[in-house]
């Protein structure tokens, strides 16, 4: 398909993704990945369909978000591909395409949106983002969070960096910078 | 001995992580003097989510140690040091990305230039000191304890230069040098946790944990020694219902702690999911 064209297009250049093209397709890589059983396609076949063209099925497939960056494949991967990075440039593709959002990219926003408010985190502020929309995490997870409170160990207050104006300038500025690019 | 220090967000949420660092490093004589300012350094998050934010968040962090004067930055999380590592690496090598990250710092009157190192807090004490050094404040026999030396997965990967990538023994080293013994053949070290999937996937991070818990047990460890707060987080928590005798997991810093006297209270061992007592 024409779209999946402009999608691996966007990939190989965009997003430096051009060097699979390096990839022999010998599976390392799916060899030593703890999640790989968990994944719809593996890294090597995810890499295939990538370079078949198949971008519509990669960037549906939950590969990349069941990605841990344990950079055990990149360690090992005998073309010196960076398996890592990729992933990372297929979430924010697939993010960009609209999939249905995984549970993964609600934790991030989860994460992000208090780190541009105050800069920096803290558990429960993100836990408690990412609580609103997946209201059984945070039942499963209740029992480590009264034990953690419990032994005090729970931060309920932002601290936010000392120059928050400054911060969030940058941060803007960053923002700008990218729309452009 | 001055170094930058970037605590991260999780490091005052860790289990006496904290405590245990600042005891064990005024006694060493190792200065580590907070980074004014510092950010979120936004890791895999970032990493997963934005092209150039990823890097802004960290190059900050960085530029932010550069003005303050700091020539290394001390990190006691594996993600942060990998984070900042990265950004650091990439950096230098895309001199156009480092002029974009640029022009936003400049928002703030900061720049990057990338004169630093970046180092992990159990590295630099097992580099930069003599053994007698550390040796010499040891009050405490802790030959009896045998102790397993979890790495986790991003001190040592993707880099695999200050230590090997899959059985580094930087930290069997430090465990040695203040008396205990380190486990030996434990094959689980670098073996991945979860980090923040637990949250999302708690179901296929349990048989990850399960794995490093259950190697140190059958091996005959009596402890699990972590250098990384989300990493002592997950293995300790993920032990409920796994049918394994109960392994404290501690930090590097409250071992070395151990060993110089201090009390199980000054370094908040309490504060532990499964605590951890000098009976053992
Ligand atoms: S290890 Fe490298 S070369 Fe081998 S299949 Fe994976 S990406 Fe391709
Ligand atoms: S970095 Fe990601 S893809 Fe590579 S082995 Fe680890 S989890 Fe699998
Ligand atoms: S690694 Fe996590 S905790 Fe540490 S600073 Fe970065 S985001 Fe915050
Ligand atoms: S073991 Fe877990 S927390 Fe530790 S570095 Fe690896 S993924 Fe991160």
């Amino acid at each position: 398909m024409m779209a999946d064209l402009v999608l691996r297009d966007r990939f190989f250049k965009k997003y430096h993704g051009q060097e699979i093209e390096n990839c022999i397709q010998c599976g390392t890589c799916t060899g030593s990945c703890p999640l790989a059983p968990y994944m719809d396609y593996g890294p090597r076949q995810l890499f295939a369909m990538v370079r078949e063209g198949d971008m519509t099925e990669a960037l549906n497939a939950n590969t990349m978000w069941f990605c841990v960056s344990c950079y055990n494949c990149v360690v090992k991967c005998p073309r010196g591909i960076s398996i890592t990075d990729h992933m990372y440039s297929l979430k924010k593709m697939a993010a960009e395409i609209g999939i249905k959002p995984p549970k993964m990219l609600h934790l991030y926003q989860s994460f992000n949106a208090p780190v541009e408010k105050h800069g920096r985190l803290t558990d429960v502020a993100a836990m408690a983002g990412y609580s609103l929309r997946h209201p059984g995490a945070a039942f499963r997870n209740m029992p480590l969070g009264v034990k953690l409170a419990a032994k005090k160990r729970l931060e309920f207050k932002p601290r936010p960096v000392d120059n928050i104006t400054g911060f969030k300038k940058v941060m803007e500025k960053a923002k700008e910078i990218e729309r452009l690019s | 001995m001055k170094y930058g220090f970037f605590p991260g967000c999780s490091y005052k949420g860790a289990a006496g992580y904290k405590e245990s660092t600042e005891a064990v490093s005024q006694l060493l004589g190792i200065e580590l003097v907070e980074i004014k300012d510092w950010n979120c350094c936004g890791a895999t998050s970032y990493w997963s989510t934005q092209s150039l934010e990823a890097y802004v968040l960290p190059a900050r962090i960085m530029a932010l140690a550069e003005k303050q004067e700091f020539s290394e930055i001390v990190n006691v999380c594996n993600a942060c040091y990998s984070t900042l590592r990265k950004a650091h690496e990439k950096l230098t090598q895309d001199s156009d990305l480092k002029q974009k990250v640029n022009l936003a710092l400049a928002e703030e009157g900061l720049t990057y230039s990338g004169n630093l190192k970046i180092r992990h807090f159990m590295e630099v004490i097992v580099n930069d000191l003599k053994a007698d050094d550390i040796k010499k404040h040891i009050k405490k026999d802790l030959s009896g304890l045998v102790v397993a030396p979890y790495y986790g997965c991003q001190l040592n990967r993707p880099w695999a230069d200050i230590d090997d990538a899959y059985y580094p023994v930087l930290m069997d080293r430090l465990i040695e040098i203040v008396g205990a013994k380190p486990l030996k053949n434990y094959s689980a070290k670098t073996e991945c946790c979860g980090a923040a999937h637990m949250v999302a996937h708690k179901d296929f991070c349990i048989p990850l944990n399960n794995r490093i818990i259950k190697d140190a047990v059958s091996k005959g460890a009596q402890s699990i020694c972590t250098l990384c707060p989300l990493c002592q987080l997950n293995v300790d928590s993920s032990q409920q219902g796994l049918g394994l005798p109960k392994m404290p997991v501690i930090f590097f810093t409250q071992l070395m702690g151990l060993a110089f006297g201090f009390s199980e209270k000054d370094l908040m061992l309490n504060k532990l999911l499964t605590p951890f007592k000098m009976a053992v």
